[in-house]
């Protein structure tokens, strides 16, 4: 098959000692962790009208702050976006508030129930910043970056509209973390287009599809830190780490019974 | 940057599978939704009191998965497993895999709530005895993922996978997935479709914001006061071969208005329809049937009514929602009521929208109210979410 080609014009990072892609670039160039830092207290997105920004949960405000720092950089008016939200228990903390109160009282607020289902970041994006474009939450367990890059990387193509891929994993706490061990929360997000338009973009990519077991996948990086390795963001920040790789230079991620291949090319500024 | 529409490929209903509170299998959903019978019953749910009308899948609670997927079992993947034990769709889709070979083809499923309700169990469990409850798996049950995971291993399809969690329109918005992965050579086919099990977390959260009704649900009734909510699994191969009903194409948008509330003027909801009409290539005036989304809460109905209108003019198409037979199946309802287009047009005849009293003089639309034959090519199946997700999809016949 052909590859599909990508232009990454902006990228947000959100993580506990990572809170910019320099950030990240920067720990990727020495090779070492971020020492390690206090968990993230995102503030109540400003984009939100105060009403919803007091109520804005702990994923929406990890989504939403990390949006924002893609935002800033990208070439392309907001409400051009399309987006493409990928997230394994994308409910985070409010996902357990609701199963304890269906375990007590069953007394649902009305606020708990709307900030549990899967799609309240992208919700929440789209009335932040008035943004009327398709919004697709992905899921796919530890493999949901790479499902989410392979919907959000063939939207831009079938569409030729950019769009913004979230990757995130929010905290969870006990009992659920015992389920599921992501203990901090994690975030990036892109902004793509699969063609080039006259600005400059952080680096160019390709992706291909293949047979699982044609590479070995891509093992975290010695950089990021290994306590992250069961958040399916995780990748996502690991690829970010090829805009410092030598250009043809690949990571390999599994999606189900295939293998995507990202792969850094040349014409990406650096 | 070009604007749509964009070529994309018109692709063959090979086959469908469904199982749906009026019984098991295509058959029985035509049944009842041609007639208007209704799968819905007051609430009798032994884990759950709210004073509502509900529907359950016949036969969900016997079902029992066979030994080796049986670390699988939680409501919703019986629900899956039910569908996909029609033969016929089965067959289908093993004649795909020899033809295309199972990394060929692709499976993109939609859920809003996946397997949670086997969490709501083990939560109550572990609060009590401070354990999880032997052999519970939150990734083989309640993982947004699951259902993918789980249909794959009874399909035997390799290909690309993905799960579409956008509430209630989740399950619609797959089919676009798929025609993006298809037009762009990843895959062939494609198996798409979508399950959602009855659960506390929707049951009582629904009530929370006053939108279950105590009722039965009432789409288009000037006495509509709220949701029921039903379950379901569907599932649908999707091909570039011909069949006698081909998907054409969809739009999607966002309301950007509220997490909740449907916006007044059906804003969103008229953009998904235009851009689905242009994809597909169609005129309003060449549709000849709309299944609305039509929840029966008093604020969807209206917004989708004055949406229609704007996109169709006043009462210039026929539209029904076959909400009143089946309830809101949630995160189910786009491949379901997806299904039910696909049966209209093959029948040319129109479901009338059930539970019906006294239609809202105030919504300007043709509502079906009894069976009605019609000449009918092309129609037009809504869906729109919580988080103001809005999907519109058109089938045709290929004739």
């Amino acid at each position: 098959m052909n590859s599909l080609r990508f232009y990454l014009y902006s990228a947000g990072v959100l993580a506990p000692g990572l809170a910019s892609l320099a950030d990240l670039r920067a720990a990727c160039r020495s090779g070492q962790p971020p020492l390690a830092a206090a968990p993230l207290a995102p503030p109540g997105p400003a984009a939100l009208p105060p009403n919803e920004r007091r109520r804005a949960s702990q994923v929406v405000r990890l989504t939403l702050a990390c949006i924002e720092q893609a935002l800033r950089a990208s070439p392309f008016p907001v409400e051009m976006l399309r987006s493409v939200f990928a997230t394994d228990e994308g409910t985070g903390e409010v996902g357990q508030q609701m199963l304890e109160t269906l375990a007590t009282t069953r007394q649902v607020s009305p606020l708990l129930f709307t900030n549990s289902v899967h799609n309240a970041p992208s919700g929440y994006f789209s009335i932040a910043w008035r943004n009327r474009q398709s919004a697709t939450v992905v899921s796919l367990g530890l493999e949901s970056f790479a499902s989410g890059l392979l919907c959000a990387v063939t939207e831009a193509a079938a569409t030729r509209q950019p769009v913004l891929l979230v990757a995130y994993d929010p905290a969870l706490i006990a009992p659920i973390d015992e389920l599921l061990p992501i203990t901090e929360s994690t975030a990036t997000a892109w902004i793509l287009s699969a063609e080039p338009v006259d600005s400059p973009a952080l680096g160019s990519f390709a992706l291909e599809l293949g047979p699982a077991g044609a590479a070995t996948p891509t093992p975290l990086p010695a950089w990021l830190p290994q306590r992250w390795a069961a958040h399916s963001s995780a990748h996502a920040l690991a690829a970010l780490g090829l805009l410092e790789a030598a250009p043809e230079s690949v990571c390999h991620l599994t999606l189900g019974g295939q293998l995507l291949g990202l792969q850094r090319m040349d014409g990406g500024a650096t | 940057m070009g604007p749509f529409p964009l070529e994309t490929s018109v692709l063959g209903m090979l086959a469908t599978t469904v199982v749906h509170p009026a019984g098991h299998g295509t058959a029985a959903l035509w049944d009842a939704v041609a007639q208007g019978r209704t799968g819905l019953r007051r609430n009798d749910l032994a884990w759950c009191d709210l004073p509502c009308w509900v529907g359950p899948v016949p036969g969900v609670d016997e079902t029992t998965l066979p030994a080796h997927l049986q670390p699988w079992d939680c409501r919703n993947h019986r629900l899956a497993w039910l569908a996909l034990q029609d033969a016929a769709f089965r067959r289908a889709v093993d004649a795909t895999i020899a033809r295309r070979g199972a990394h060929r083809i692709g499976l993109v499923l939609g859920t809003s709530t996946s397997g949670i309700r086997s969490t709501e169990i083990a939560y109550s469990e572990r609060r009590e005895t401070g354990r999880w409850p032997a052999g519970f798996s939150y990734r083989r049950s309640h993982a947004v993922d699951a259902l993918c995971r789980f249909s794959a291993e009874v399909l035997g399809v390799q290909g690309p996978m993905v799960a579409i969690s956008t509430a209630c329109s989740s399950s619609a918005k797959v089919f676009l997935t798929a025609q993006r992965w298809i037009d762009a050579g990843l895959i062939d086919a494609a198996v798409v479709g979508g399950v959602d099990s009855l659960c506390l977390s929707t049951l009582h959260g629904f009530n929370a914001l006053q939108l279950l009704s105590g009722d039965i649900c009432r789409p288009f009734d000037a006495a509509r006061n709220g949701i029921s909510i039903g379950e379901a699994a569907g599932f649908a191969l999707l091909d570039r071969a011909p069949a006698a009903v081909h998907f054409l194409g969809g739009g999607e948008s966002s309301d950007a208005w509220h997490m909740s509330t449907p916006h007044p003027e059906g804003l969103g909801a008229q953009q998904a329809m235009h851009m689905a009409l242009a994809v597909a290539r169609l005129a309003p005036a060449d549709i000849g049937y709309v299944n609305a989304h039509g929840t029966a809460t008093l604020a969807n109905d209206r917004s989708e009514a004055t949406a229609l209108t704007a996109v169709f003019g006043e009462r210039s198409v026929p539209v029904s929602s076959t909400k009143g037979v089946t309830g809101h199946t949630l995160g189910a309802a786009g491949i379901l009521e997806a299904i039910i287009t696909a049966l209209t047009i093959e029948r040319q005849v129109l479901p009338p929208s059930a539970n019906l009293g006294t239609p809202d003089p105030q919504l300007t639309v043709d509502l079906v109210t009894q069976p009605r034959a019609a000449l009918l090519r092309d129609a037009m199946s809504n869906s729109f979410g919580f988080g103001g997700s809005n999907c519109t999809l058109i089938f045709g016949r290929s004739d």
